[in-house]
């Protein structure tokens, strides 16, 4: 398949992860949104890196896959610790730090 | 050599529908299902279907990464954590402050609108047309990325494992249960 479809379902699965941070109240949701954004990311590496033919795109989809772990740990670990202090999963409910 | 000679087959052309129409839909489910292990579920499917795609750009080894960590890994531990959490909402979608946040999906939405119209308006410049596998011998395979990852990013590739360390670190740190008769 030519790249730009490649690009299109890209552009539509980020914009999918958008919508879900924007929307979305659970925090738990709101991370698997951003996990969907940065997969959208690694597919537009994926896709000018073959269209370029060059692997650094490869290299750096690997990054963005050890980033997202790293993301979802530290992420997860503090909604644990939210929850266990604040009995919610809710952000709007998560708001002492609010001006 | 042009790249965008190369004609797409039949076969290639569905593969592509039914992966794409997987991780649109996938993802779709995701934002939008109210128990968050279904959402967790979707978005297995999403990655799944991922994967299918990395594997038909012949990007080999990240297919079988992005099963391996996020399929397997960080699924098994959004699981975990929903275990824990697990509070039904009762609207998926709250109503307080819905009117700006809804703007600002419909402005995001305009912006990616605009970027998709100038992609596929611009689809017959190279870059964009490509299609064919590269004329690169063992692309995308094991050996070659992870040759480039021991060359010539050897300093970012130690740097994401500390990047990966402190996150273990953190992560153990935020959610360890601090009793009250010790001082540490």
């Amino acid at each position: 398949m030519p790249s730009y479809a490649y690009i299109l379902v890209s552009l539509a699965l980020f914009f999918l992860g958008t919508a879900g941070v924007l929307l979305r109240r659970n925090v738990l949701i709101v991370l698997m949104s951003v996990e969907l954004q940065l997969a959208a990311g690694t597919l537009a590496l994926l896709t000018f890196s073959r269209a370029l033919g060059d692997q650094k795109g490869h290299v750096f989809a690997f990054f963005v896959m050890a980033l997202a772990a790293a993301e979802a740990a530290v992420g997860l670990a503090i909604v644990v610790s939210v929850f266990r202090t604040r009995r919610t999963a809710n952000l709007d409910e998560v708001n002492s730090l609010k001006g | 050599m042009n790249p965008a000679a190369h004609s797409t087959t039949v076969a290639e052309t569905i593969a592509f529908a039914i992966l794409s129409a997987g991780v649109l839909a996938g993802g779709l489910m995701t934002i939008t299902r109210r128990n968050p292990v279904s959402a967790v579920m979707s978005l297995v499917l999403t990655f799944g279907a991922l994967a299918g795609l990395f594997a038909t750009l012949s990007a080999h080894f990240l297919a079988v990464l992005q099963i391996l960590v996020y399929a397997g890994a960080i699924m098994v531990l959004f699981v975990f954590v929903v275990m824990m959490v697990n509070r039904e909402e009762s609207t998926p979608i709250a109503r307080q402050g819905l009117v700006a946040r809804a703007a600002g999906v419909l402005a995001a939405g305009y912006v990616f609108y605009r970027v998709a119209w100038l992609v596929g308006h611009e689809r017959s410049m190279p870059l964009l047309a490509a299609s064919a596998t590269p004329p690169v011998k063992d692309f995308g395979t094991v050996s070659s990325v992870g040759t480039l990852l021991f060359s010539d990013f050897l300093f970012p590739f130690e740097a994401i494992s500390l990047l990966l360390l402190v996150a273990v670190i953190g992560g153990v740190m935020l959610t360890r249960h601090v009793r009250e008769d010790r001082s540490f």
